[in-house]
């Protein structure tokens, strides 16, 4: 028998007369894939070619020297002065926003004279800086990049901490200067003037010299260096935002092999049904002398092919969804971790292969089981149906041991310890989960179907005790169904599940926190590593306005402990005020830590830091402050929910000490007993005049911080959205396969006088019942996952401790979306299962 | 004689009152040492600058220059470090005489927070890892680029030289186009020269020239060109001209004459002649040429001197500003009819970009 014969009578024929059951496969896989394709997509704009904003106008430098709250600028001369043939460049690195349309873009302040040195001079010439020092001592004067829109000469509004002035655009930086985007170039001293950073810059670049070795320029710099600053290869802030980000986007990256994993359980169960249907024609191409492993080969071949080309249709699909998560992906980065902007969304050689592995690898793994059985029909068995299902049956009991040891082993896996930062046990207790629920499954439709024939009938008639029947009958068809659904459903449920206890966590935890009447900050952008400041005279004013019991000023730096990115911060510390807003993991009162915070060298350290760094209470932190390298006590342990870098946090008088800074950043305001909210906010808006702050009032606040919470998990929403179309659109094509399977027994249930009506009836009770049943199942299964979730994956991927909370109107809301959804994907089967012809149907085989 | 005028063309948009905030170069100066090796913050420019030939025991033969441009900016008070006040600009130039090669790097700095600037008190004059320690006694230079470091000890074998008359170098017609111009003549000079890794313990004599003064040009000169000689029998010669955009000389260009006990005698214009005598070479970077070869004849003091250069490739291409070439010269002479020798320092400015507007001395 010729191969060509074997693929038309095998794949060709039934692939052109029934086209529908090959696009259910492809959309299945290139939805699941696309999915991966979009996140991998999204995640690498967004967040994976992560270049920190303040890398505009580096240039190509090897070091750099940094410290907590700023390096103070005679460094840079002292630097200047070693006999080593150093290029310098000290910078300003901050944030402005431009009033005209509210974005915010990076500040950069340099020194214009001395970037006119050597090879730094091309840069500035290529950057269209041809005479910067005719503008040198001008604070107004800005570079801003072609992007903005802006002419040489025209003004621009900028805001930078609490202060709005006019600039003055004095050149165009052409892109081909890297300037970032949008960021503003100023000179150093204008600069240091607008951002109130007097006496340090944030940062100095160091380019060594070509000859000798390059750790021996580093230690004989880091020998002329005071012990608190910091010397380290050029953009390890950068470095540090990285191996910060990727624990997010890995999580993400398994959120989105969910959706390909429903697509996988979709892939087998489309797959294995078109093998039953083609069992007598396997026969016919048996008997005529095909070996097995000819067809062997010839459905892993159907199935590449199926992979192929859904992996391809998965790229512009991907593509597509991408261009809508970008957007969702970089509010979170930005509101929980990093300022950034997004990067283009490329279809690299990279996401081609994702693609491609992942699409032609679920779909091959998926295929192997039922190409295998195809293989192993005998030609006399051609003709036969129902073997495969009674073997279902009587290995259910093997198969319900073999799920208690696989839940038993998960129950195990979630006891173990993140390995490398990464919940990797915690993925595998959910796989083993997932894995022991599919093979409970059989069981489950069993017991439910031959349990509950008799009160379907009782219940919906003679119909539907068919429809209960013809499940229990076809267990394993069914069993995978309703195993992909509830697998989705699970999903759906789980991620439901703590992203609703996580917020109901938040809320809890806000109320706590935000004990103060009032709370002001600058007026700019609100990203988590941005700190713009208040002038220090703010407080001062406020706190004498009538009304105003006491003002809490907060200083937070962004500063980086052991290569990762932290936030210090200093806190003004009143025993007296009635409510204090921090609670701590010992459980000891607030007032008795913070006594004990005020009267050292003693640090309060958040959750999810104490989690990254594995320190606990008693331990010490040594910190790179000013020029000294202070060690700290760690009191206790604080609930944060707020920022995933996690707070190191001082008493305002500690910090000072070592950073003199004087300007807050955030201002909490406490009224008097009986003060009226809104007369006491408008005196303390005209005691602020002249100040671009934002007064929000603490009800208000509560209501940002909750938007800020639900467009962070805006992403995981839309993945789960993508995994429950998968599973529906499968349960769509996976009953028309019923249908078309069974076409022989509706035709002789016409033949015993079955009505068309009596036919759509048992289709839509079936679809009905796969979808009752998968979404116990998926509950059941969620509620695990979601414990795993919560206690073992969240915890140790970002340190917060969530309290288990059942969101039960999203839930509820999402079960019956869902099942409503299944019974709907009925209706067309259910139709064409009318519209057959009896007489046809019967005769066919 | 210095490409200060380059720090003035970089800065002409700036300092447009200059005459109002700065003083200018007036007649009767009284000088004072050492306070007036440092800085003259009320006169707009000013620099100090060494040059020198200097061989190693081997007889490898080098000559450097390294010079210290300040240039005021604003006067505005202001407690900012980074507020500009003044700019300053070096230049650090090695000729490799015996391996005929020419090194040279320049550098702008401001103030900064102690990024450049002269400190009287700690006696330090600096641009970054550029600096020289003006000691009563003793200078010490020290200077690092990328293929060649200098470590120098300089030690004055005469008194400062006040060039000119009455305490002021006229440079073109007028009161107030001129400068206060000084000169250590001749410094015993040795100390360590690395060069691509390699260091050489080199002597030889330094010649250091400090001047300050506001504004003191004249549109219509287009360059001029300078000599520093060092003579064996331990008297020395500074020497330059002006020459106009048209071609002809300017009338203020005159000279001044140390004899072996230090005593300066000034030469006007009637007193000498110096004209280039071919020699000619043309830079392949700038395409400007220059008269390498110079002769020069003292009739007063029956002095007549050939000036020829060891390398002729020591043009200094600057960023900022027109190039110029400055270069260690080899001396040739005859007194009264008797040979003698010398080395000495060439500066010739203006060649590289005729017609622009510069400083005269």
């Amino acid at each position: 028998m010729g191969r060509f014969t074997l693929l038309y009578r095998l794949m060709l024929r039934p692939l052109l007369q029934r086209p529908g059951r090959a696009l259910l496969i492809l959309f299945a896989i290139a939805l699941g894939d696309a999915a991966v394709v979009a996140i991998d997509m999204a995640g690498d704009a967004a967040a994976g070619s992560f270049r920190s904003s303040m890398e505009s106008f580096t240039g190509n430098n090897d070091l750099e020297i940094t410290a907590a709250g700023g390096v103070p600028e005679t460094i840079a001369a002292q630097l200047a002065r070693l006999p080593l043939d150093l290029r310098l460049s000290p910078r300003i690195e901050d944030h402005a926003t431009i009033v005209a349309t509210g974005e915010t873009v990076p500040l950069i302040g340099i020194d214009l004279v001395g970037e006119a040195n050597g090879e730094a001079a091309q840069r500035l010439d290529q950057a269209g800086l041809r005479d910067p020092i005719q503008h040198i001592n001008d604070p107004d004067a800005v570079w801003v990049a072609g992007a903005l829109g802006k002419a040489v000469g025209e003004k621009i509004d900028l805001l930078i901490n609490d202060q709005t002035r006019d600039y003055t655009v004095r050149g165009l930086v052409p892109d081909t200067a890297k300037l970032g985007g949008d960021a503003i170039l100023m000179d150093i001293r204008a600069a240091q003037q607008a951002t109130g950073k007097s006496g340090r810059v944030d940062r100095i670049l160091i380019k060594t010299p070509r000859s000798g070795s390059f750790d021996d320029w580093q230690r004989q710099i880091r020998r002329a260096l005071p012990a608190g600053i910091m010397l380290s290869p050029q953009g390890s802030a950068t470095a540090a935002n990285r191996r910060m980000l990727a624990a997010f986007r890995w999580n993400l990256r398994v959120l989105s092999y969910i959706a390909l994993l429903v697509g996988a359980f979709l892939i087998y169960n489309a797959i294995s049904v078109s093998v039953v249907r083609r069992r007598a024609d396997i026969g016919a191409v048996r008997a005529l002398g095909a070996s097995r492993n000819m067809v062997l080969s010839a459905f892993l071949l159907e199935s590449s092919l199926f992979g192929l080309i859904g992996s391809l249709a998965a790229l512009p699909l991907g593509r597509l969804l991408a261009s809508g998560a970008v957007g969702m992906l970089s509010t979170t980065v930005n509101a929980l971790y990093v300022s950034s902007t997004a990067g283009a969304l490329r279809i690299t050689t990279g996401s081609v292969l994702l693609a491609l592995i992942a699409g032609m690898g679920v779909t091959l793994a998926s295929a192997l089981a039922p190409a295998r059985e195809a293989s192993q029909v005998p030609p006399t068995e051609a003709m036969a149906r129902g073997r495969r299902e009674y073997e279902v049956r009587i290995e259910r009991h093997r198969d319900a041991l073999i799920a208690l040891i696989l839940a038993v082993l998960g129950a195990v896996a979630a006891q173990a310890p993140e390995i490398a930062g990464k919940p990797l046990m915690g993925y595998l207790a959910a796989m083993l989960f997932v894995g022991a629920s599919a093979l409970l499954t059989p069981l489950v439709v069993h017991a439910v179907t031959f349990a509950g024939a008799g009160l379907m009938r009782r219940l919906m008639g003679v119909e539907a005790l068919l429809a209960c029947r013809s499940l229990g009958g076809s267990l394993r068809r069914t069993s995978v169904l309703v195993g992909a659904l509830a697998t989705a459903i699970a999903m759906m449920t789980s991620v439901g599940i703590m992203v609703g206890s996580f917020r109901q966590t938040v809320l809890t935890w806000m109320d706590a926190q935000l004990s103060g009447d009032l709370y002001l900050r600058p007026a700019g952008a609100l990203n988590a590593d941005q700190h713009p400041t208040i002038a220090p005279r703010v407080a001062e004013r406020i706190a004498s306005v009538p009304g105003v019991e006491s003002v809490a000023r907060f200083r937070a730096y962004e500063i980086e402990y052991q290569g990762l990115p932290a936030t210090l911060a200093g806190v003004d510390i009143d025993l007296h005020r009635r409510e204090q807003s921090l609670s701590f993991l010992s459980g000891r009162p607030p007032v008795d830590v913070l006594r004990e915070l005020a009267a050292g060298d003693n640090a309060l350290v958040s959750e999810p830091f104490a989690n990254k760094h594995h320190v606990k209470a008693g331990d010490t932190i040594t910190l790179p402050l000013g020029e000294t390298r202070p060690t700290f006590r760690i009191l206790d342990i604080f609930y944060d929910y707020g920022h995933e870098a996690g707070y190191i946090l001082l008493a305002r008088q500690t910090m000072l000490k070592y950073l003199p800074n004087p300007a807050p950043t955030n201002l909490a305001v406490f009224l008097k007993p009986g003060a009226d909210l809104e007369s006491t906010r408008a005196a303390v808006q005209k005691a602020v005049a002249g100040s671009d702050l934002l007064i929000l009032s603490n009800a208000v606040l509560r209501r940002e911080g909750i938007r800020v919470f639900d467009q962070t998990f805006a992403i995981t929403y839309a993945l789960e959205a993508i995994s429950i179309l998968v599973a529906i659109g499968g349960i769509a094509g996976a009953l028309l396969s019923i249908v078309m399977d069974r076409r022989r027994e509706f035709g002789i249930l016409r033949f015993l006088g079955g009505t068309g009506s009596q036919i759509r009836k048992l289709t839509l009770v079936e679809a009905g019942l796969i979808g009752l049943l998968a979404n116990a199942t998926g509950l059941a299964l969620g509620f695990v996952l979601s414990l795993v979730l919560i206690y073992v994956i969240n915890k140790q991927s970002f340190g917060w401790t969530i309290q288990f909370h059942w969101p039960v109107t999203v839930l509820l809301s999402s079960l019956s979306l869902v099942y409503v959804a299944t019974v709907l994907a009925g209706i067309a089967p259910a139709r064409i299962a009318v519209r057959l012809n009896p007489i046809e149907v019967v005769h066919e085989e | 004689m210095k490409s200060k005028w380059i720090a003035l063309l970089l800065l002409v948009p700036l300092c447009a009152p200059a005459q109002t905030t700065y003083q200018s170069a007036q007649p009767g100066y009284r000088y004072e040492f050492p306070r007036d090796h440092f800085n003259h913050e009320g006169y707009q420019t000013e620099w100090w600058y060494y040059t020198g030939n200097l061989s190693s025991s081997d007889g490898h033969r080098f000559g450097f220059e390294l010079t210290f441009f300040r240039q005021g900016v604003s006067r505005e008070p202001s407690t900012n470090p980074w507020f500009v006040s003044d700019l300053w600009m070096a230049h650090l130039a090695l000729s490799d005489l015996t391996g005929q090669k020419f090194y040279h790097e320049e550098r702008l700095n401001r103030s900064g927070p102690g990024l450049a600037g002269v400190d009287e008190p700690s006696a330090q004059i600096w641009n970054g890892n550029w600096q020289g320690l003006i000691r009563p006694g003793e200078h010490d230079l020290s200077a690092v680029a990328s293929s060649f470091q200098i470590n120098l000890k300089l030690i004055p074998a005469k008194p400062p030289v006040i060039h000119g008359q009455n305490g002021i170098s006229q440079k073109a017609e007028g009161a107030g186009h001129a400068s206060h111009y000084i000169s250590l003549t001749r410094l015993q000079t040795s100390g360590i020269i690395t060069l691509n890794g390699k260091p050489y313990t080199v002597d030889g004599a330094s010649w250091m020239d400090h001047e300050f003064f506001t504004g003191s040009m004249a549109d219509t000169e287009s360059g001029w060109d300078w000599l520093s000689i060092q003579l064996e029998d331990n008297s020395e010669l500074m020497l330059y001209r002006l020459r106009h955009r048209d071609g002809t000389l300017d009338p203020y260009f005159s000279g001044t004459f140390i004899d072996p006990q230090g005593r300066a005698t000034f030469l006007p214009l009637r007193d000498f002649t110096m004209t280039p005598a071919g020699d000619n070479w043309t830079s392949p970077r700038t395409k400007a040429t220059y008269p390498e070869r110079w002769h020069i004849s003292i009739p007063k003091l029956s002095l007549d001197l050939d000036v020829t250069t060891p390398l002729r490739e020591q043009e200094l291409v600057a960023t900022y500003g027109p190039s110029y070439w400055e270069g260690s010269v080899n001396i040739s002479a005859k007194r009264a009819g008797a040979a003698l020798h010398g080395l000495g320092y060439l500066e010739m400015t203006g060649y590289a970009s005729p017609g622009q507007s510069v400083l005269p001395r």
